[in-house]
């Protein structure tokens, strides 16, 4: 039992990363971004070119990597989301699959992806023994990280005007520029953040699988959907809620069953439950009473 | 020459059947470029089937390939020498059957989810189509993997890829017929209904949860036999070969080529499968080698976000450009032509008629109806009869209810408490579609019209119910289809010329002015003769003159066509004029009910258009106030006036 | 006379094939309320997208403050000193009343915050409910509380003009006397304003010039004085009244008496009179008005 807390708790908290990069681009647009993983392995491209390639120390390739991510996420709003405005959300969701086949050869073709590659972990060392679970420091730091993301997304979205601007876009997209507040910039911003949010995703969980190749994070991507959706899509807090919850699950599904393909399966029959049951998530009403980040 | 048009494509694609093993036999291409173009059919195939689904019946799959790979790895178990060992022909229609049975279950979901949910769900079958079900050592002996046999005729071995492009030429074709045969019967046009709008299409008698299931089996069937044949080209597969990438190629592939486009997909289809290949294999082009995926991806994004209607519609719409120029915006509004008197059609279900309705039974009513939204009660215990060949008018201020009370009555949605029926018959139970069955004709507040489809399309569309042929013999044009069809043509033809709309007859609807396309609407609304006719403000954003006239279509209606009509107007002038009887719906009570210009006298009445204090709040913000006291100058003085707004 | 604030000439616009707006021109003077009158599917709306630049103009010119500002972006107006209380309020449901207001003052409070303070201030001053009720989420405001919300969230980023959409639509008579009270005292104080009103009484109560568009085009401009009731229900398509019965069609066939309502008013029985000029004739009266 105290295994299946730790390691859900580790694994969980990297699919609440992917997932509010999720919920950001959904409550920025409306629509899921499906090469919000993929962003995160571009991601780790970059930070391995200049970590391994380059011998620069991580923190340098972990901060291009996020400064990388969030202009090719801004960048992307630009150039095609920004002219979707009229578009059904279903058809914007088609364009960010574009983006994710073009990552993918991207990937492949400039940076040779079809080789196996390593990413160094930001802290070596060989941690800690927890219920018997080794927990590594990258783990430890992924989980103050993710906090650390939580308070300042609650910080930024609560406490500063743009942050206000962004919660507002969500909900009237219209009026938040009646009022002035120039919502190209918004929602840029919003797919901005959105793409650095799943490199620290990447970066944290990379050392932890070990090796990587172009689409490395996909299944990190349908994890963190599959969060996301049991938080409800559009709650911050159902995101890191939602996140630890389908650790837990995939986890202890991988104790119980034993078959092909259990960690996934026991996930999305999770995530198709909560869509049939209570296709608003779990944290539905519970978002009236606090608003603490959403 | 049009014909020669028409089945241009299935001809190129025959003669590639008999040209392939010809030229391959002489020598054309090695055996593995074969191997490409063998693949770029099966995607083609791999295309129409997701396009059937997505291009036609608006429902998203993005897990598609995992149905491609359900055929393959059965094609396999039924067709490998250490499994059943049985033909290739025989495993094609279990392919098909197979693959229809598991988009059935797929599609379950579809009926309680849409757009962004239901992409999620059948992102979450492709991978446990992969992870867990292609895995299972029946179906592909673990990740091992299993082999698939060419086909074997007689002595005749299909082992080389150019004799066997010629079956896959002609399982294309075959492929293609179906999908044409879709979209020429009422399967096309229930799936371009429910795509538009599930109420409208209701309302013509589509049971939308019935065609979105049978879209969902159609395309799986065909993505069975496209799977069958995608393993047989490669003779083997294991269950990395359908990974989720690939669902995404389909999906770039049919929205590229361009939703609901045949050949632009098919176009598409082949591009994306062999654009790599030319890269790789033509030596000046070699500096691009690996840009195919990322000019292809570049195209995707370029695509939709400029031209959503993919491709085709692009390469179709400059084209349209080139024909007409722009069209001519400042036209003037023609007035209302006549409408079409429509003896009640052959193929009608069996249903009771106004004819044989005792004397002071009504032909649609209300018994206490009630609707709570939340906490706003929105119609309260509303009762109302429609006696036989007469218009009844429902007016009420905004946010009065009478939609709502529109919408129950003709099953949209069901009420809390109250009964309806129709024509002496309880209905109360029926969801929408059924009750247009049993005879009522509706139309909508915003037009309720497939808007890309052709006038003549839309009323063939509107003709649902009389279309009495199956699913069967849609599919194969054997049986009464073709006839059927051929009497849905004649009785649509005949609709138009009524209407005085030859000119139109194959322009898309939205293409029509806005008074166009309400006549349109109506004429859609009688063409099948329904007992009872439910007008929502159909003077709404009509001209002045236009409204004038549509009284004088009205009363013919009701006059020369001995039609029954509830009517919500807001228009009053055109209620006093029409109506036999008035009720007055605020609050979502019935405040009152009699001859129209008793009722719109009552102070009661007028007090609840006027906004009186003791008037109940308005609620629907949006909507506009339709009637208004003017305060003249020197002192304020109340005068009533009925808002011909709306 | 001196250059108009707002001047609009020759506007077009429209969705997909159709176009609503065919050559919309008025002119509002510093300090005016010009109510813009009509039937639904005239245009009304569409007019205040355009001019709020959320919606593309196809042609013709919008001039405020002597500034060409038909290409700017809709950000960029409210940052020339436009102003918007939208059609159905949109208020941030999920935002709280004082940060509602704080994003209302998103462009001023970037250059002068005690200013954007002060401002606040004097909204909480007008609308004592929305200092109340600060820290309640907009979305669970009573419609009234909303329509003082939007009107205060205009107010803080201090407008030369506002822009107001619908304002009565939805409210209890009540609560929009005293709503059109408030925006009174906000147009004595120097605003200019811009009202849209379906509501024709209401709106009269309020404008000092009306503009009526009909089918997307102005067909009558003038003061609100110089509009009897006559000229407007033939300017808005309206052929009879309700409970005073009179129509080409129907003329003496029905004679219904008047309401008592309306009884005993010897204006309402004249109007009656003169409300017998046919439709068409009215129309073509009001099309040559608007060529003028």
């Amino acid at each position: 039992m105290g295994q299946v807390l730790v390691l859900g708790l580790v694994y969980g908290v990297i699919y609440s990363l992917f997932a509010v990069g999720i919920v950001l681009v959904y409550r920025g647009s409306g629509t899921i971004n499906f090469a919000q993983g993929e962003i995160g392995t571009f991601g780790l491209f970059v930070a391995w070119w200049f970590t391994t390639a380059h011998h620069l120390p991580w923190i340098i390739g972990a901060v291009a990597a996020l400064v990388m991510a969030a202009a090719l996420g801004a960048g992307f709003e630009w150039a095609i989301v920004s002219h979707m405005v009229e578009a059904n959300r279903v058809s914007v969701a088609v364009a960010t699959i574009g983006l994710l086949a073009f990552l993918v050869a991207f990937e492949v073709r400039f940076f040779e992806g079809g080789n196996i590659r390593k990413m160094v972990a930001p802290i070596r060392g060989t941690g800690w023994s927890v219920f018997g679970v080794v927990v590594s420091p990258t783990q430890i730091l992924s989980l103050l990280a993710a906090g650390a993301l939580a308070a300042g997304l609650a910080l930024l979205l609560k406490k500063t005007d743009f942050g206000l601007g962004v919660l507002a876009a969500a909900q009237d997209p219209v009026a938040v520029r009646l009022v002035g507040i120039p919502l190209a910039r918004v929602s840029a911003f919003v797919w901005g953040l959105g793409a650095a949010v799943s490199v620290l995703g990447a970066l944290f969980i990379e050392p932890t699988i070990g090796v990587f190749t172009p689409g490395f994070a996909s299944e990190m991507f349908i994890k963190g959907l599959a969060a996301a959706v049991v938080g409800g899509l559009t709650s911050l807090e159902g995101a890191f809620v939602g996140g630890l919850l389908i650790g837990f699950v995939e986890v202890g599904a991988n104790r119980v069953f034993d078959f092909p393909g259990v960690k996934m399966f026991s996930i999305l029959f999770v995530m198709l439950l909560v869509l049939l049951v209570k296709p608003d998530g779990l944290m539905e009403g519970f978002k009236f009473r606090r608003r603490a980040l959403a | 020459m049009t014909w020669l048009r028409r089945i241009r494509f299935p001809l190129l694609l025959m003669a590639g059947a008999t040209l392939a093993p010809l030229l391959g036999r002489a020598g054309f291409l090695s055996e593995s470029k074969w191997l490409y173009l063998g693949v770029a059919v099966t995607y083609a195939a791999a295309a129409l089937s997701l396009n059937l689904l997505m291009g036609y019946a608006g429902q998203i799959s993005l897990g598609h390939f995992a149905l491609l790979g359900t055929g393959a790895l059965v094609s396999g178990v039924v067709t490998s020498a250490d499994r059943g060992g049985l033909p290739f022909m025989v495993a094609l229609p279990v392919c098909a059957i197979v693959g229809g049975v598991v988009a059935f279950v797929l599609g379950l979901p579809a009926l309680r989810l849409r757009g962004l949910y239901l992409a999620v769900i059948t992102i979450g079958f492709a991978y446990v189509a992969d992870q867990t079900i292609f895995k299972l050592n029946y179906l592909s002996h673990g990740s091992a993997g299993i082999h698939l046999p060419r086909p074997l005729v007689n002595t005749f071995s299909f082992s080389r890829t150019s004799d066997f492009m010629g079956i896959l030429c002609v399982l294309l074709v075959v492929i293609w017929q179906v999908d044409r045969n879709v979209t020429r019967t009422k399967l096309g046009r229930a799936f371009h209904g429910i795509r538009i709008d599930e109420s409208v299409a209701a309302s013509f008698g589509v049971d939308p949860r019935r065609y979105k299931l049978l879209a969902f089996v159609i395309s799986g069937a065909m993505a069975g036999v496209a799977g069958s044949m995608y393993g047989h080209v490669y003779m083997f597969v294991n269950n990395e070969s359908f990974g989720f990438e690939k669902s995404l190629l389909l999906v770039i592939i049919v929205v590229v080529g361009g939703l609901g486009s045949r050949a632009g997909v098919i176009v598409s289809a082949f591009f994306y499968a062999l654009f790599g290949v030319v890269l790789t294999h033509i030596s000046w082009l070699h500096i691009f080698r690996g840009f195919d995926i990322l000019i292809g991806a570049a195209l995707l994004m370029y695509t939709v976000s400029r031209h959503p209607g993919g491709l085709a519609q692009a390469f179709q719409e400059s084209r349209d450009r080139e024909r007409r120029g722009t069209p001519d915006e400042e036209a003037e509004e023609p007035a209302l032509p006549k409408l079409p008197e429509m003896p009640r059609p052959s193929g009608l279900p069996e249903r009771p008629t106004v004819e044989g309705l005792s004397g002071s039974v009504p032909v649609l009513a209300a018994h206490e109806i009630s609707v709570r939204f939340g906490g706003l009660q929105a119609v309260n215990a509303a009762s109302l009869a429609v006696p036989r060949n007469k218009i009844v008018g429902l007016i009420g201020p905004n946010g009065a209810g009478k939609t709502t009370m529109f919408n129950a009555m003709s099953g949209l949605l069901k009420p809390n408490a109250g009964k309806v029926e129709l024509l002496g018959q309880d209905v109360s139970e029926m969801p929408a579609h059924a009750r247009a069955r049993l005879g009522m004709g509706r139309t909508f507040q915003l037009i309720g019209l497939a808007g890309d489809l052709s006038v003549t399309e839309n009323l063939l569309l509107a003709q649902h119910v009389v279309a009495s042929y199956g699913v069967l013999s849609a599919l194969t044009q054997i049986g009464p289809s073709r006839s059927v069809e051929r009497e849905l043509r004649d009785r649509a033809a005949e609709a138009i010329s009524a209407l005085g709309f030859e000119r139109f007859a194959n322009t898309p609807v939205k293409r029509l002015s806005h008074g166009q396309q309400r006549i349109v609407e109506l004429g859609c609304v009688l063409v099948t003769a329904p007992e009872v006719v439910m007008l929502d403000e159909p003077s709404a954003g009509m001209s002045p003159g236009a409204a004038e006239n549509l009284a004088v279509r009205l009363r013919d209606m009701r006059d020369d066509l001995g039609r029954t009509i509830l009517l919500i107007e807001h228009n009053i002038p055109l209620v006093l004029d029409v109506c036999d009887e008035l009720y007055v719906l605020s609050g979502g009570e019935i405040l009152a009910h009699g001859l129209p210009d008793e009722v719109v006298q009552r102070p009661d009445v007028i007090a609840a258009y006027l906004g009186e204090p003791a008037a109940a709040a308005i609620v629907e913000a949006e909507a506009e106030a339709e009637a208004t006291p003017v305060k003249a100058k020197p002192a304020p003085r109340k005068r009533t006036r009925a808002g011909a707004a709306k | 006379m001196t250059e108009p604030l707002l001047a609009v000439e020759g506007l077009r616009a429209g969705f997909g094939a159709t176009t609503v707006l065919h050559g919309v021109e008025f002119s509002v003077n510093e300090g005016e309320i010009a109510g813009i009158f009509g039937l639904n599917g005239a245009g009304k709306s569409v007019t205040m997208k355009v001019l709020a630049g959320v919606v593309p103009s196809r042609g013709g010119r919008i001039t405020f403050a002597g500034q060409d500002i038909t290409r700017l972006s809709a950000e960029k107006r409210v940052a020339a000193g436009m102003g918007h209380v939208p059609q159905g309020r949109q208020v941030f449901p999920d935002l709280t009343v004082a940060e509602n207001l704080r994003l209302g003052a998103y462009l001023l409070r970037r250059k002068d915050k005690a200013r954007a303070a002060s401002l606040l201030d004097g909204v909480f001053d007008r609308f004592p409910v929305l200092a109340e009720r600060r820290d309640q989420l907009a979305g669970t405001l009573s419609g009234g509380q909303q329509a003082s919300l939007a009107v205060g969230r205009a107010l803080v980023n201090e407008p030369r003009m506002i822009f107001v959409d619908e304002p009565s639509a939805g409210l209890a008579p009540l609560v929009v006397q005293e709503l059109f009270a408030t925006l009174k005292q906000v147009a004595t104080s120097g605003v200019t304003m811009v009202l849209v009103e379906q509501n024709v009484s209401f709106g009269l109560q309020l404008a000092d010039k009306a503009h009526i568009l009909q089918m997307g085009r102005i067909v009558y401009s003038g003061e609100v004085g110089a509009l009897d009731q006559q000229a407007l229900a033939g300017y808005l398509g309206i052929g009879r009244m309700l409970g005073g019965v009179t129509s080409s069609a129907l003329a003496g066939r029905r004679a219904p008496s008047p309401s008592p309502a309306i009884n005993g008013s010897a204006a309402a029985t004249s109007a009656e009179g003169e409300d017998r000029v046919p439709r068409s004739q009215r129309r073509r009266q009001a099309r040559a008005t608007s060529g003028s």
